[in-house]
């Protein structure tokens, strides 16, 4: 059609949508007249805009909003000098945090990207090389090592050693620690700030999400030197102004996080050293009472509390005990108001916190720890501590308490004081938390039909981050759809799984995994808000449904939809076959389609330990598509993830027996 | 986005100006500041629509702007235009992602809505809703041929969130004109896209 050919089919077409249906016949006899081309061109035109109804009505984005956001991520698969994107790691005020692989040396890095606004900024530009430079000749272990501070084609970067560990953030909320895991902590950071410190740097943004510890206790200070290009310059000397803290930068972040500031940060003076060890006085504090000291609903009343406020004692959040008497001596020094108050440098906070963990060596725990504490306490550490105590009172205080914990452990803040007879996961140290999931992986296997196999360490920590994420979700007090409470799912999955069991055993198909299959898919929700496809308790695609008998507005009856999921793994059963171990492969293939799922194990077969299950496939991920290393690596560890939650709520801490015993 | 930008806040005004008086080269240098900011500010959408929210383009777009130009004193001229470019970056960044989804997708079976948040999970777009899009990128491109403005009306409404109000604002028409433009291109694209080519 040529342009004016449609402008006359446009006149035309706007013409009969002007009048009331009735005339329109009429008037397009009129206006068409012998032209029967231009006739039908309306017609078909017409009646398109009658049936249109809301289509595209609605911005894509409104459909699309998560497509947007990992799309947006046009880093991912991009080389950036010598080094190429791997994944995200995360965003934090400076940017985007990507896992990359480094060319030249071979090895993975952390890589920041800065904003394009800000790297259009020269006087920052220069600043913030300058800044980077230094904190770069920083070189201590509890230092995380800058690598690189570069520009490519316009992006600017810092390339630094890449930490395989958790933040002090992830490690307060997902488990108590024990005095001795935070004076561990602690004396790591003082170690590095001392360093820092001696060398002239200011790290100014200690706090929780900055500090990391690896699985081997290795603990690093992140983004040293790399807060200062956050801030302006109060006036335009060089050297050490005074800088402010923009409340609102263009970035959108708050410099120095608010409940971390120290006194003269929150007034916007001039900081020293002694900035850094109140902030870590801060952390020292969260470690321990689990939550922050100088808190407000808004960011003026935290500075408010900072500058005004005694933080509560510690005591108050957590049994009294001998060691956190000390430890709250350490805090109290630490936040000083005035700098004169505090230590003076990070080094003598670092022999105070060296003592105190040399003297509770042996000594018996009283914190109310996850750890069982079997040490009886005798008198010797006891008369080692003494000499730290401030006053006889205190110590007579101590000494009942001393008594009074001389037994089993309590429970970490629990407001329950039922004593379980199995521990719970949260409770468990990582190994043994690891173990656990080693042993239910197991069982869960079995209960497939696969043989059990021993999972590598990789297999079992991807298991244990989808256990991890369910739980945090259960802590969330958060009423959004996609945020449900572990307990809420459950609940949901329990009311389903007699349903669940009748038709797979119908079929053959391991109930287990038609009990969990639609925990990873639609966390049990009937029907999902999704406007097409996909919707229902196992998603399909309309297609696929139509398939197995279930018309697109069946999608979300569970009755129709349960006997489609069995029949459809029951067909990828026989397609791939159920010998005993490729169940996992079974599961993968509802998430990737059978014909991947063979052909690439066709390509892995020459890889050594070949096994014909997922795992094999997830250790070589590394050799698999993209697609696979975003999306379907999770998929059947969190498969697992949910099973072993599911056949064993208690150890959740949910009081309910397994979703299989309704299945029965 | 290889440009290399000598930018600051004071000259993205200047760009924005020298783009709506036709200097090509202006586009260039805004989109990868709106693509940064984009990408930002949708992470923390996401997140927000956990706990209830909805994404609303329209929110999005508008937060970028207010703080990529909130030091600014822009003009009403100049918000249009800032949106104008964000639909053009959105169109782009969906059908990239639709093209390149549907052929990392071409051997899937199923599709599902991941638990989304999950350590590696990403949420996807499924195949029939990124060969809509596709088809709909081609319909488009081929209204333009025959009737720019309607198809510059569908990139700003469907891509870039706005309403038929500020749509006439960036075009320089009557809302009339958008309203008309608007359904005899939704119409002609219904039918391209649904009843087949």
């Amino acid at each position: 059609m040529t342009p004016e050919q449609w402008q006359k089919v446009d006149e035309v077409f706007q013409g009969a949508l002007d009048r009331a249906p009735g005339d329109r016949a009429s008037f397009l006899d009129e206006a068409c007249e012998g032209d029967a081309e231009l006739r039908s061109e309306a017609d078909t035109l017409i009646s398109a805009h009658d049936r249109a109804g809301d289509f595209i009505e609605q911005p894509a984005v409104t459909e699309d909003a998560r497509v947007l956001v990992v799309a947006l991520d046009h880093n991912i698969g991009r080389d950036i000098g010598a080094y190429t994107i791997l994944e995200r790691l995360g965003a934090g005020g400076m940017g985007e945090v990507y896992l990359a692989q480094d060319l030249r040396l071979n090895r993975r890095v952390a890589l920041k990207i800065l904003p394009t606004l800000f790297a259009s900024d020269d006087m920052r530009l220069r600043r913030f090389q300058r800044e980077a430079q230094a904190a770069s000749a920083l070189n201590h272990p509890n230092i995380l090592t800058i690598h690189e501070v570069g520009e490519h084609e316009g992006v600017w970067f810092i390339a630094t050693e890449f930490i395989d560990g958790q933040t002090v953030r992830e490690l307060i909320e997902r488990a108590a620690l024990s005095v001795a895991e935070i004076l561990d902590i602690s004396e790591q950071v003082a170690s590095g700030l001392a360093t820092a410190h001696a060398a002239g740097i200011v790290h100014r943004d200690i706090k929780p999400e900055n500090i990391m510890k690896r699985a081997d206790g290795l603990v690093k200070i992140l983004d040293f030197g790399i807060v200062k290009l956050l801030e302006r310059p109060a006036n335009d000397f060089e050297g050490e102004t005074a800088y402010v803290t923009q409340s609102h930068t263009e970035f959108g972040e708050v410099v120095g996080t608010a409940g971390y500031m120290s006194p003269e940060q929150a007034r916007g003076l001039v900081v020293d050293e002694r900035s850094d060890i109140w902030s870590l006085g801060v952390v020292l504090y969260e470690m321990v009472a689990r939550r922050a000291p100088f808190s407000g609903t808004t960011r003026m009343d935290t500075m408010v509390a900072i500058l005004e406020r005694a933080p509560e004692p510690l005591l108050s959040h957590v049994e009294q005990s001998l060691e956190l008497q000390l430890v709250q001596q350490v805090i109290d020094k630490a936040l000083g108001k005035e700098r004169q108050e505090r230590y003076q440098t990070a080094g003598e906070m670092l022999a105070q916190l060296t003592g105190l963990k040399e003297q509770l060596k042996g000594a018996p725990s009283f914190l109310p720890s996850s750890q069982p504490v079997n040490v009886p306490a005798h008198a010797s550490p006891l008369r080692r501590l003494l000499p730290l105590f401030v006053g006889v009172l205190v110590l007579a205080a101590v000494i009942a308490a001393v008594f009074f914990y001389n037994g089993a452990a309590p429970r970490p803040q629990g407001n329950s004081t039922a004593v379980t007879a199995k521990k719970l996961y949260a409770e468990m140290n990582e190994a043994d938390q690891l173990a656990y999931i080693s042993a239910q992986e197991q069982r869960i296997s079995a209960m497939m039909g696969d043989r059990p196999a021993k999972l590598n360490d990789d297999a079992l920590r991807s298991i244990k981050g989808y256990v991890d994420y369910y739980l945090t979700r259960s802590d969330k007090a958060s009423s959004g759809m996609n945020a449900d409470r572990l307990v809420e799912i459950l609940t949901r999955g329990r009311a389903y799984a007699p349903l669940i069991g009748r038709e797979f055993k119908a079929r053959k198909v391991p109930v287990i995994i038609g009990l969990y299959l639609p925990m990873v898919e639609s966390a049990y929700h009937p029907c999902s808000e999704s406007s097409f496809g996909a919707k229902g308790l196992y998603q399909f695609l309309p297609e696929t449904a139509r398939h197995y008998g279930v018309s697109q507005n069946e999608m979300c009856d569970v009755d129709k939809m349960t006997p489609a999921a069995a029949a459809y793994i029951a067909d990828h059963m026989a397609e791939l076959g159920d010998d005993a171990e490729s169940m996992t492969l079974v599961l993968l293939s509802y998430n990737r389609g059978a014909a991947w799922v063979r052909s690439t194990l066709r390509e892995l077969r020459q890889t050594e330990d070949y096994q014909r299950n997922f795992w094999t496939l997830l250790a070589n991920r590394h050799k698999l598509d993209e697609s696979f290393r975003r999306e379907s690596a999770g998929y059947v560890p969190n498969f697992f993830a949910a099973a072993i939650i599911g056949e064993n709520p208690e150890a959740f801490g949910i009081n309910m027996p397994s979703l299989s015993s309704f299945a029965e | 986005m290889t440009t290399q930008t000598k930018l600051n806040e004071d000259n993205l005004t200047g760009l924005l100006t020298e783009w709506r008086e036709g200097d090509k080269s202006a586009l260039d240098k805004l989109t990868p500041i709106v693509y940064d900011e984009l990408r930002r500010i949708a992470h923390r959408y996401v997140r927000r629509e956990r706990d209830g929210h909805t994404l609303a383009t329209t929110a999005l777009v508008n937060e970028a702007y207010l703080r990529l130009a909130g030091f600014q004193k822009f003009t009403w001229e100049n918000r249009s235009h800032f949106f104008a470019v964000s639909a053009q970056v959105m169109r782009h960044i969906l059908i990239d992602y639709a093209r390149r989804n549907q052929f990392a997708k071409r051997g899937g079976g199923l599709q599902r809505v991941s638990l989304e948040g999950a350590a590696t999970d990403t949420a996807l777009m499924s195949s029939a809703r990124a060969a809509e899009l596709i088809a709909l990128d081609e319909a488009l491109d081929e209204l333009a041929k025959i009737d720019p403005r309607k198809s510059d009306v569908v990139q700003l409404r469907y891509f870039g969130g706005l309403t038929l109000e500020e749509t006439a604002d960036v075009l320089q028409v009557s809302l009339m004109t958008v309203r008309r433009d608007w359904r005899a291109a939704k119409a002609w694209l219904y039918k391209a896209v649904k009843s087949g080519k």
